[in-house]
């Protein structure tokens, strides 16, 4: 296995503007194929969706005792995904971590697609998608308002303000980037990015608000990061479902929201890598700092797993204990096995540098993280509901054909968008680039160009 | 009043040519940079930006928000259930927080566009493509008698390129 050796960064600042703004040239007949097969895809998304608004939640598999199934897991799923772009946006920035650099923006944009296309199936699920504003407090002849006591409505509000907030500040950092790329182009986006940089010309100005705008937004987003997942797992934890109620879901699903986003990252951001020759943007630090993350949170999520079974079993509540002994070898036995095989046991490789730094490994590593993370979601919910108290209440959930469908569109989805972005925005932040560069210079002026992004 | 243009190459050398032309008796001075500068920032001397209060005052207006919301729709439409309070303050943290971020964000967003983007400071049109790439610019404003002074201090500090724009 041949590790990922670093190539030099770039010697002058004018090439990290000609480097990362050529990723938006005319594009390859390979690219178009693929992201019209992607809308394909999404299109019988689409289909599938109309017919199931048409016939109604029938056409799904939910029935009694299961009412929660594929579109509320492909929800936690990408709502978790979303995590790692604020993570690496505000967290990292934050705590000054500057390898970040060369990723967040992929990042962010990932996490503005994932949280846009998570925000579509608490519509699916609904059934009547006409009836969606019912959720918002508005006012309204029968003088009824949202119950705010429930976890439901706190997700409405978490969800919505995570939307929003994630594309504000992923609107914020790329202005002095449209600017470059409106500096640079010569066709038709010229008139798009010259609107969509609202006048930038970078003055000190403007970069003192810019730059405390951005310190303000990480801060603003760095505990919203941490309560959007833990209100999601307050949507189970608040209820009196076997394997739901306990307290140590918000913290376990935090860390599964950062698991899995930090894989998801590695996966879009590889064959970015490869295709458009960014070798020297984005390098082995990042692989490096990246697996040591998905180690982390492995080991947390690992953790909780092993936790939850002991509380079963020390709790000495038979429900729960039936709960659990039914997640590893009841119906879901397969989804049990597949979830701890995809996340404790396929990151352990992580733990040696040489396999975190070997490119194609870790990218095969995070698909089959994420796999054993939207695993996970349909474990905890598809066992829970499945199996509560009344052995005449137990029952078994298959997904139906409609749910797949858009389950698979969903991916088409959030594929198809970044895939449209990389042609459209630059993938690297190259201001944040390139303020290392100068500061690299300015401290280390006449040392070789080997220094990290 | 005149403006005249350097062009230099590092944000040191540009915080190093305004403090020359600030220690020379020139205040009137901005800079153009591609990256965000602190050494810039610092020479300019502006101090910290209006953003921070906009960002406290779309905090508070989202926590209070949030909080009357919630208590006044408790209230408006009462829920007498096993006699417990009608408004009921632990779950309602949770909605005055999401606001308190919601409104923060916002503001912070609005109070950057307002000041940075909508009526910025500074700006005679002396930008250029590649003060987004590779060059930063230290346009001064003077009068006219003191354009051959300005030039000469830019020169100095080592301009690649000084031009008098208008004057």
């Amino acid at each position: 296995m041949a590790a990922i050796t670093n190539e030099p960064i770039p010697a002058s600042p004018e090439q990290y503007n000609r480097d990362i703004l050529r990723v938006l040239e005319k594009p390859s007949v390979l690219y178009v194929l693929a992201v019209l097969a992607l809308a394909v895809i999404l299109h019988a998304g689409v289909a599938a969706l109309a017919y199931q608004t048409y016939w109604g939640l029938g056409k799904t598999g939910l029935m009694s005792p299961v009412f929660w199934g594929v579109y509320i897991t492909t929800f936690v799923f990408w709502v978790g995904i979303a995590h790692a772009g604020t993570l690496i946006s505000a967290i990292l920035y934050l705590f000054r971590a500057t390898w970040r650099n060369a990723i967040n923006r992929g990042a962010e944009a990932m996490t503005v697609f994932a949280v846009l296309t998570a925000g579509l199936f608490p519509l699916i699920h609904i059934g009547r998608l006409w009836k969606f504003y019912f959720m918002l407090p508005y006012p309204n002849q029968r003088g009824l308002w949202t119950n705010f006591k429930s976890p439901l409505e706190w997700d409405v509000f978490a969800v919505s303000t995570y939307t929003l907030s994630s594309i504000l500040f992923f609107a914020v950092g790329l202005i002095p980037d449209v600017a470059a790329a409106r500096d640079r182009v010569t066709d038709w986006r010229r008139h798009l990015y010259r609107i969509l940089a609202l006048g930038w010309r970078g003055t000190s100005e403007q970069w003192r608000h810019h730059s405390r705008a951005v310190l303000h937004l990480s801060g603003l987003c760095t505990p919203l990061v941490l309560s959007v997942h833990s209100v999601v797992s307050w949507d189970f934890a608040m209820s009196l479902v076997p394997g739901w109620h306990t307290t140590i879901f918000a913290p376990y699903f935090v860390a599964g929201a950062i698991f899995s986003g930090m894989a998801m990252v590695i996966t879009v951001l590889v064959p970015v890598r490869e295709s458009f020759q960014l070798h020297a943007y984005i390098r082995a630090e990042h692989f490096d700092n990246m697996g040591k993350f998905i180690v982390l949170t492995s080991t947390i999520v690992g953790y909780a797993y092993a936790v939850e079974y002991f509380m079963a079993w020390y709790s000495a509540n038979p429900f729960e204990q039936a709960s659990f002994w039914h997640r590893a070898f009841g119906h879901y036995w397969y989804a049990t096995w597949i979830m701890i095989t995809c996340n404790v046991i396929v990151p352990l490789p992580l733990w040696i540098k040489k396999v975190r730094l070997n490119v194609p490994v870790v990218w095969v590593l995070s698909i089959l993280i994420n796999i054993g993370m939207w695993f996970e979601r349909y474990v905890i919910i598809m066992t829970g509901l499945s199996h509560e108290y009344e052995p005449a209440r137990w029952g078994y959930y298959s997904p139906s054909i409609t749910e797949l469908v858009i389950l698979v569109a969903s991916f088409a989805q959030f594929f198809m968008l970044f895939m449209i972005f990389l042609r459209l925005f630059p993938v690297i932040a190259i201001q944040e680039v390139k303020e290392l560069h100068y500061h690299h210079d300015a401290h280390e002026p006449h040392a070789g160009k080997g220094g990290a992004h | 009043m005149a403006t005249v243009l350097g062009v230099l190459s590092s944000p040191g050398a540009t915080s190093g040519a305004i403090g020359l032309l600030k220690s020379s008796g020139f205040a009137d001075i901005e800079a153009y940079s591609p990256v965000p500068s602190h050494e810039i920032e610092a020479a300019i001397g502006r101090g910290p930006s209006r953003v921070r209060a906009y960002t406290l005052i779309g905090g508070l207006t989202g926590v209070t928000l949030g909080y009357l919301m919630t208590i006044w729709m408790s209230y408006n439409w009462a829920m007498v259930i096993g006699g417990k309070p009608f408004a009921s303050i632990p779950p309602y943290t949770i909605i005055a927080f999401e606001l308190t971020i919601l409104f923060g964000v916002l503001l912070t967003v609005g109070g950057f566009l307002l000041h940075g983007m909508v009526f910025p400071k500074g700006d005679s049109g002396a930008y250029r493509p590649s003060f987004s790439s590779d060059e930063f610019g230290c346009l001064v404003t003077c009068h006219s008698d003191q354009i051959p002074r300005v030039q000469e201090l830019l020169r100095r500090v080592g301009c690649t390129e000084v031009r008098v724009l208008e004057g």
